[in-house]
């Protein structure tokens, strides 16, 4: 016990811990490290931003969210399921500036954290609502979305954790409900695929298929998150000809197109996961999450 | 059968295995319980929280009601009155309870319209795609970075139109709780009337009240131990929430059953005191 104590004061010593506070639902710290500013939940990392320019430094696997507008090259409302230190909002709002973006947080001491610490704000294109995501969508009967973004995984030294309802079929039906008819529905994984066992992302690709017809992912290439990409409507499969079609429309629709979205497009693929065959769809009533999720490494 | 009859022992094991096997229940209940109730109501804390104090009410309730029912009625079988109709509780749960959930989570809507209800079978085959090289076509300088997009002035954002209705604070709290009573208020309620029942028919003398229920504690505790563990590491992994609650059912049906065979088999034994 006076070990980890010791072991957890040197660990904080190493960076400044600018704020630290516990809610219902997470152990917030703020530590700023390096030039970078840190948010951790429960011991583990969960944004990142460089401090000179918040734009820079934050996970690549963020950069998958705007995957979805090729899509919908002029999207106008996207919803972020998830706010963390709000790596996808500060993009959206900068590149994607007449995009109105919609954030679903559960944990109101996040969101009051991330306006103080890393700049999120709420402004005319971007509002918080503090709600599980599921219920969310279920009381959502007006707005129609043109992506949703889930970005509800947390990870610690046990391993990955995903909220099971919000990984099911029932669950993406409710989401594609709430989708235009262009919309395009981006998932966070964080897994690993081969194709000896069943896992979590061989499991969300099958159960992203029953209700998408398309489903794409692009493994990060610095981490283990793989963000999976589901197309709601039939004839929004890509091919060479139509991927270029729509990056052209895309590089078109949004001037201020970041200069990564090029390089990050490369990482798309198009077939299943490995593990995919292996793995069960999720359901309501049978979601053994915590079998397929990848032990801490 | 012959042996059991002629060994008070027989009936000693059949008291302790029901007071086991209730204790075991009421935990699948709480455990395998919170999490069906997350599609409607969230996640985290609060459905546990709900979950925990509702389960926790049931027992205060069962325990001081079953200790008074057992005082006046004596006999196992009457539990087995209360066991039978929570035992179908339980096992109907997977076909009422979402109505009745959804009731309370819809209730909060200005103008309620009812979502696509549960699908069928888990099992399709994925279809193959034959991977493309959809990148073929794309510009080169564009897959490496050098966008050269011309800065236009952009177009003034829109106007934010009406947010989803936000359930006030005090429901977010609220709802889980309603819910978690809902559905398992009643049969934790009757599977906790079993340990005091047994504390009046294993109790043959006042001197032996201490051990005796300190025994009937003990007993069920452990048996509620298997079933927190059973449910979170096997039960969840292994079987769909219906057939859990189907087995959990069928379980309570069973104990039901054993009430009237202890009164059956021994039932000198329930003469004195």
């Amino acid at each position: 016990m006076m070990l980890a104590v010791a072991l957890l004061c040197a660990a904080a010593a190493e960076g400044a811990v600018r704020h630290r506070s516990q809610s219902a639902h997470n152990q917030i710290v703020v530590e700023d490290k390096g030039g970078y500013r840190m948010l951790r939940f429960n011991g583990s990392m969960e944004t990142r931003l460089l401090i000179a320019n918040p734009l820079l430094g934050h996970f690549e696997y963020t950069d998958y969210f705007q995957m979805p507008l090729l899509w919908n090259p002029k999207a106008k409302r996207v919803l972020v399921m998830g706010l963390g230190g709000g790596s996808t909002q500060r993009a959206f709002q900068h590149y994607y500036p007449t995009v109105l973006v919609d954030t679903v947080e559960l944990d109101p001491a996040v969101a009051k954290v991330a306006k103080e610490w890393f700049g999120v704000k709420e402004t005319k294109t971007h509002k918080i609502h503090i709600s599980d995501g599921r219920g969310y969508l279920r009381r959502n009967k007006e707005r129609k979305y043109d992506a949703i973004m889930m970005d509800a995984y947390s990870s610690n030294t046990y391993g990955s954790f995903i909220p099971y309802h919000l990984a099911t079929k029932e669950f993406f039906q409710l989401a594609a409900e709430d989708l235009t008819a262009n919309g395009v529905l981006a998932y966070n994984v964080i897994g690993t695929y081969n194709e000896w066992r069943a896992d979590i992302v061989g499991s969300m690709y099958r159960t992203m298929k029953t209700v998408f017809p398309h489903v794409y992912h692009f493994p990060a290439a610095d981490s283990r998150n793989i963000v999976l990409v589901g197309v709601k409507a039939k004839s929004g499969g890509l091919t060479s000809a139509t991927l270029r079609a729509r990056v052209d429309l895309l590089r078109r629709a949004q001037p201020k197109l970041p200069a990564y979205f090029g390089p990050r497009l490369g990482r798309i693929r198009a077939h299943a996961p490995l593990s995919a065959a292996k793995s069960p769809v999720l359901t309501d009533d049978h979601a053994p999450i915590s079998k397929l999720l990848v032990p801490a490494r | 059968m012959d042996e059991a009859n002629t060994a008070p022992r027989g009936r000693t094991l059949a008291l302790g295995a029901l007071i086991l096997l209730g204790g075991f229940a009421v935990m699948v209940l709480e455990i395998v319980g919170a999490r069906y109730l997350q599609p409607w109501f969230g996640g985290a804390f609060y459905v546990w929280t709900s979950q925990i104090g509702m389960v926790m009410l049931a027992l205060a309730l069962g325990y001081g009601v079953g200790g008074h029912l057992a005082d006046r009625f004596k006999k196992a079988r009457f539990l087995s009155l209360l066991l039978a109709p929570a035992g179908i509780f339980i096992l109907l749960i997977p076909q009422m309870a979402p109505g009745v959930l959804d009731g309370i989570v819809d209730r909060h809507e200005k103008a309620a319209a009812p979502k696509a209800a549960r699908a069928e079978s888990p099992t399709t085959a994925i279809t193959a795609i034959t991977e493309t090289n959809l990148l073929a076509e794309l510009p080169k300088d564009f897959l490496e970075g050098n966008t050269n997009n011309a800065a236009n002035s952009l177009p003034a954002p829109p106007v934010d139109d009406a947010a989803p209705l936000e359930i006030p604070a005090v429901w977010r709290k609220l709802d889980p709780a309603i819910g978690s009573a809902v559905v398992f208020l009643f049969p934790c309620f009757v599977l906790a009337m079993i340990s005091p029942f047994m504390v009046r028919l294993a109790s043959r003398q006042v001197a032996h009240v201490g051990t005796v229920s300190g025994l009937v504690y003990a007993a069920s505790t452990v048996g509620s131990i298997a079933g927190v563990f059973i449910s979170a590491y096997v039960l969840i992994d292994l079987f769909t929430t219906t057939q859990i609650f189907q087995l959990t059912g069928a379980l309570t049906l069973g104990l039901g059953g054993l009430c009237c065979l202890i009164d059956w088999q021994w039932p000198e034994d329930l003469q004195d005191a």
